[in-house]
């Protein structure tokens, strides 16, 4: 009985017989198909079936080759600043391995303000996904830095990689050989920050969250008081903004986002 | 002078294209291509603003062809203020 059911074609047929609702509004906003159109579907399932979409506020899937295609929200396909939808300044490149930021001038707003998207400070993460291996001392790859609070997330820079969600001191930083994977850092209280890369725990820091920047971020850089500086030359696969996760739910979403790059054959 | 013409897609990371202020200025909050916009920036001489090769060599914005024909300079990054 067991066997049977394993192997049911019904089974099969309703797992895969249909678009999920939210992944249809996506590919025909960015008016994706083919492979991309499939693998975006199946990593909405696989971040519904893990319980992690609802903790979304933005994903960045960067699918189609062109700025139009690549500056959707996933969770709210709307072209709008307020549904975080992406614009993109200086000269950044597009293509199917998604969103190269050149080092010199290109960043994209995501048009969110943590100190007013979110309710509380003790909980939020920031991702992304590179798939380029540099260690330049002025790259960052998402931030919004006030004068005193400050949400940044910094792959591999002088050889280190650190992140902060709502903190107004100086980061815990960590030995970065490479800035190649899927990177979340994220904050799941107001003394518990931690950061994964590829699912594996990196990174861990007691230091305190107190306030959220009332500016937007960006990706491919930092926002310095609606300044963009400390631009990346490291390519985005994916990137994401949203509530705090625990480490099984970071272990999910990596095993997620792998699963959805493996099938864009872009993988890292 | 250097132009984008003379230069290969492999030396593009080298070179910025060089504004006058009045260029820059009128670059500012203008798209180079459907969904993104310039953005001139200042390198480490004061007042001197450039973009980048890929906004030259990618703008379809009919207003602003002649950014292709700016002359090319290597890029000298202003220093980043710093942070905490």
């Amino acid at each position: 009985m067991i066997i049977s059911k394993a192997i049911s074609p019904f089974r099969i047929k309703r797992r895969n017989g249909g678009t999920d609702a939210d992944a249809q509004a996506f590919i025909t906003a960015s008016g994706i198909s083919g492979t991309e159109a499939t693998a975006t579907n199946q990593l909405v399932i696989d971040l519904k079936s893990a319980n992690i979409w609802t903790k979304m506020k933005a994903v960045y899937p960067f699918v189609g080759n062109t700025a139009s295609s690549q500056k959707w929200n996933l969770k709210n396909p709307v072209d709008s600043n307020a549904a975080y939808r992406l614009v993109f300044s200086g000269g950044g490149t597009f293509s199917a391995n998604g969103y190269l930021p050149n080092g010199t001038n290109a960043y994209a707003n995501t048009f969110l303000i943590p100190s007013t998207a979110y309710s509380v400070a003790s909980s939020g993460h920031m991702s992304y996904y590179s798939r380029t291996d540099s260690n330049g001392v002025n790259e960052r790859e998402v931030g919004a830095l006030t004068a005193t609070n400050y949400s940044d997330l910094g792959l591999r820079y002088s050889g280190n990689l650190y992140m902060r969600w709502s903190e107004t001191g100086s980061p815990t930083q960590v030995a970065s050989p490479n800035s190649l994977g899927f990177y979340v850092g994220t904050r799941t209280a107001i003394n518990v920050q931690k950061i994964f890369k590829n699912g594996t725990q990196v990174l861990t820091s007691a230091l305190i969250g107190s306030a959220l920047p009332n500016i937007n971020l960006y990706l491919g850089c930092l926002n310095l008081s609606n300044i963009p500086n400390y631009y990346s030359a490291k390519q985005c696969a994916f990137a994401s903004i949203g509530d705090g996760l625990t480490d099984a739910e970071a272990l999910a979403f990596y095993n997620a986002v792998q699963t959805f790059n493996t099938t864009l054959a872009r993988q890292v | 002078m250097i132009t984008l013409k003379d230069i290969k897609r492999a030396q593009w990371d080298l070179y910025v294209g060089l504004l006058t202020i009045e260029q820059k200025d009128s670059l500012l909050i203008q798209w180079y291509a459907p969904d993104s916009f310039f953005n001139p920036v200042e390198t480490a001489i004061e007042n001197q603003w450039v973009i980048s090769v890929e906004e030259m060599a990618n703008c379809t914005n009919e207003e602003f062809m002649w950014v292709k024909d700016l002359p090319l300079i290597i890029y000298e990054p202003k220093p980043s203020p710093p942070i905490n």
